[in-house]
């Protein structure tokens, strides 16, 4: 009996690790390109997303429409089908950094392997039967925990955004410690990357992200495990695939380091228990294994495997709490009266529509240009959180720009030309008189309509008599909505010299995509609308 | 090399490159004060005028680092008349060049997002091609500094716009709703920062004020293309008429006054000129002006 460790899966174990890091890197560095590209369109920067086939499953599902792009998740299906959950293993970002977590909270004894053999990798499929069951209701939340739903939305709202203040810190002190061609140069670099640094929810989401991160001092790649609904499809696909473990018997030392060392609890000692639908063929076994005993022929045909015990009563349990959700995901009072401050990004699909397709990704929020998008919280209630809605005191909508609905994955908001953009409505511009400098104080400004981007304007001026108290009369120009006009960019409210509290705001009435949340009869111009309505 | 010659050198050398300055003051009175050319093209346009004043090189000296201040405000192309022609800012970028410069930097602080408004204007990629530096605005940069104005003592300036040996001013002649026409003295707003919108409750003084303060050495007035209505960033063609003319002169409110011509006003509608001209900062009697007015 030889004692010695498979030279063969060491190297494809370091394959694996450069694989990840390949993908890890391509997946950042798309994330880093959406963002304005010096031009009007931008390319495929969300393809990852196409690659998911439970973002496609589950918005098909729920939208009862198919998204072309979403034929791509195909070739994950099919090599998923064929090879098992290599894709897991060896492309996931976020199972990459799980795994380096894992790694690194092993190397610093933070994480000592445990006794795995228990059930709860089960939990995952319950977590996917609950989320498809609430697809077939419309009900599409599949987005907060699809894995690239998840790392693109932590990544855009919360840790880029933090790495930019971070720099911008150094940069201050480059300034003040008088270095400043460094200063000038590094500022120069980060106004290319482009980096929205403010979003209202942007701490939550990051922390949600660490702590996803932290559950790996529990169990090594805690989230693919326990939870991932992606995972669990992927799982319940690769139970038929040609890559099965075996471990020859002769070397084999029943040492049990393969199992409990095990990334995903895929228990390959003894050879009759390992689960194909938990390995992700990390090769961490086969390299680890001292005798190397562990092998992954590639064999046609079927081979029964183990496979992890699912209670049916269970999945009869999830479905039902997956139907039984589906109301309660949807009490909030704007289903009576739309959400004033619910703007919606242009080309956004009418609000039920919206919300079976929209994944909460957050795309949109990296790519927008003004940093305008903004993750919703209790606007679009409960299944809409963190769904997209512009924030004009944060941002605008810029008016030649529909990056938005170019780089949105799941077709939730419209793909637009820039000249099909500039015809869509996506609120109604008011003027609070209370604080409107002309119409309070009587003095100039006009920095609204001089900011609106439609021609001819929708804010008018109009000549004011202003009463002071001494008597006199001022007579300044004030601004007047023409609510036909207003597209409801909100460039007035964001440019406002009301700083606080602007004297001009935008609300959501007259936005194009909704039948009812209408202003004025006339408003609605016939045959206007790009959504047939 | 001896210390006798040496000394020589450097004495022969500073007088020869002090000739041509003197020989420019002596001839400064025979040329005009401001040049008003028409014609078809841009460049040829923007060439014409300066040296109808005499050539760059009276404006600016070898080794200078030169700071062009266009008009970039906002995300038009240069059809649509709301930011400066890219054509005249190459120009005068390559002008000073041949004029010695050491560096020009072409920059605006502008209303829409720089990285949008400097590409699709074309005034990025036209001034980069001429070897200008193109920096987006870094507040960083930015400093809160005395102006010295009869009503505005102090705002945050970049010191892209302080920390150069000349400034040279090429607005666009556009429609305004509060000066009523925006040109040269309105266009020192895009070197502020802070919460510059502010400045429209007393937009009138605030732009003498600030002419004054950047006092530049040339303006050059772009109104080839000029926009007559929804100022100043307009949108529709319809707005824009083809004016084909340039304006150069030293004495920035004798341009302004020149353009606002172009709209059938003169500075007695314009309140910033009267404002300006009762402060001694400029002409706005044209009649008085040397105007070498021609079309070419």
């Amino acid at each position: 009996m030889t004692k010695e460790r498979s030279r063969y899966h060491r190297v494809l174990q370091f394959l694996r690790i450069i694989s990840q890091l390949a993908f890890f890197t391509l997946f950042f560095m798309l994330l880093l390109r959406t963002h304005f590209p010096g031009g009007d369109y931008i390319g495929n920067v969300e393809v990852f997303f196409h690659f998911d086939p439970l973002l496609a499953l589950t918005t098909f599902i729920a939208s009862r429409t198919f998204f072309p792009a979403f034929i791509l998740a195909g070739a994950t299906l099919l090599v998923t089908l064929f090879l098992g959950r290599v894709v897991c293993g060896w492309i996931c970002p976020l199972g990459s950094i799980h795994q380096f977590f894992s790694f690194l909270f092993k190397k610093t004894k933070l994480l000592r392997p445990k006794n795995p053999k228990t059930n709860r990798t089960v939990w995952k499929y319950y977590v996917l039967v609950t989320v498809l069951t609430g697809t077939l209701f419309t009900l599409n939340v599949v987005g907060w925990l699809d894995p690239f739903s998840l790392l693109t939305r932590s990544f855009a709202t919360g840790v880029l955004p933090a790495l930019d203040h971070t720099a911008s810190s150094f940069i201050g002190m480059l300034y003040r410690i008088n270095v400043s061609s460094v200063g000038d140069v590094m500022v120069q670099f980060f106004e290319t990357l482009d980096i929205n640094p403010t979003f209202i929810q942007g701490f939550f989401l990051a922390a949600l992200l660490l702590g996803i991160i932290l559950l790996n001092l529990i169990r090594e790649r805690f989230w693919c495990r326990y939870i991932c609904p992606l995972g669990a499809l992927l799982g319940l696909v690769a139970r038929w695939n040609m890559l099965k473990l075996e471990i020859d018997g002769d070397k084999c030392i029943e040492c049990g380091l393969c199992t409990r060392q095990c990334q995903t609890q895929a228990d390959p000692f003894p050879n009759d228990e390992w689960k194909t639908s938990e390995c992700v063929y990390c090769m961490t076994c086969a390299a680890l294994c001292p005798t190397g005993a562990i092998r992954f022929p590639l064999k046609l045909g079927t081979r029964p495997a183990a496979t992890v015990d699912m209670s049916r009563r269970k999945l009869i349990f999830s479905s039902f709490l997956g139907a039984l959700a589906v109301p309660f995901f949807r009490l909030s009072p704007h289903k009576t009266r739309a959400s004033e401050k619910l703007i919606r990004p242009p080309g956004a699909l009418p609000e039920n529509k919206f919300l079976e397709k929209c994944v909460k990704c957050g795309e949109c929020m990296k790519v927008c240009p003004t940093n305008g998008l903004q993750p919703t919280l209790a606007e679009a209630g409960p299944e809409g959180i963190w769904t997209p809605m512009l924030v004009p005191e944060i941002g605008y909508c810029e008016y030649y720009c529909s990056l938005c609905s170019q780089v949105c994955p799941t077709g939730a908001i419209k793909e637009l030309t820039i000249e099909e953009k500039t015809e869509v409505k996506i609120g109604t511009s008011w003027i609070n008189k209370n604080r409107c400098i002309p119409w309070t104080f009587g003095d100039p400004c006009i920095v609204c309509e001089e900011h609106c981007p439609v021609s001819p304007k929708a804010i008018e001026l109009v000549k004011i008599e202003v009463v002071q108290p001494d008597g006199t009369v001022k007579t300044p120009l004030a601004p007047f909505i023409n609510s036909e006009l207003c597209i409801g960019c909100g460039i007035c409210e964001n440019k406002c010299p009301v700083v606080d509290k602007p004297a001009i705001y935008v609300t959501s009435v007259g936005e194009s995509r909704s039948e009812r949340n209408q202003l004025l009869l006339d408003v609605i111009k016939q045959g206007g609308s790009p959504y047939g309505h | 090399m001896k210390r006798r010659d040496f000394l020589r050198d450097v004495a022969v050398g500073g007088l020869l490159l002090n000739v041509r300055p003197g020989l420019w003051a002596r001839n400064s009175a025979a040329l005009p004060d401001m040049a008003v050319i028409k014609g078809e093209q841009p460049a040829l346009l923007a060439k014409e005028v300066v040296t109808a004043l005499g050539g760059m090189n009276r404006f600016v000296g070898r080794g200078d680092v030169v700071l062009v201040k266009p008009n970039i405000g906002w995300d038009r192309t240069p059809e649509q008349a709301a930011c400066t022609n890219p054509e005249v800012v190459k120009a005068l970028v390559e002008l000073c060049f041949d004029a010695g410069a050491k560096q020009v930097q072409v920059m605006d602080n502008p209303c829409n997002p720089a990285k949008r408004t400097y590409v699709r204007s074309g005034i990025a990629a036209a001034a980069k091609s001429a070897g200008a530096k193109v920096p987006f605005p870094n507040d960083h940069r930015l400093k809160k500094v005395a102006l010295g104005g009869e009503w505005l003592k102090e705002w945050d300036v970049y010191t892209d716009f302080i920390e150069v040996d000349k400034i040279i001013n090429v607005p666009i002649a556009k429609h305004h709703s509060l000066s009523r026409l925006t040109m040269g003295m309105k266009n020192w707003l895009g070197a502020l920062g802070g919460n510059r919108n502010q400045l429209h409750q007393g937009l009138d003084r605030a732009m003498v004020d600030l002419a004054a303060f950047f006092k530049p050495t040339l303006t050059v007035l772009d109104a080839y293309r000029i926009l007559h209505r929804n100022g100043p960033q307009g949108g529709r063609l319809s707005d824009v008429t083809l004016n084909k003319t340039l304006v150069a002169g030293v004495d920035y409110v004798a341009v302004d006054t020149m353009g606002a011509s172009f709209f059938d006003l003169t500075a007695a509608d314009l309140n910033y000129l009267k404002l300006a001209h009762e402060r001694g900062a400029g002409q706005i009697n044209l009649e008085k002006l040397n105007i070498d007015k021609r079309t070419i």
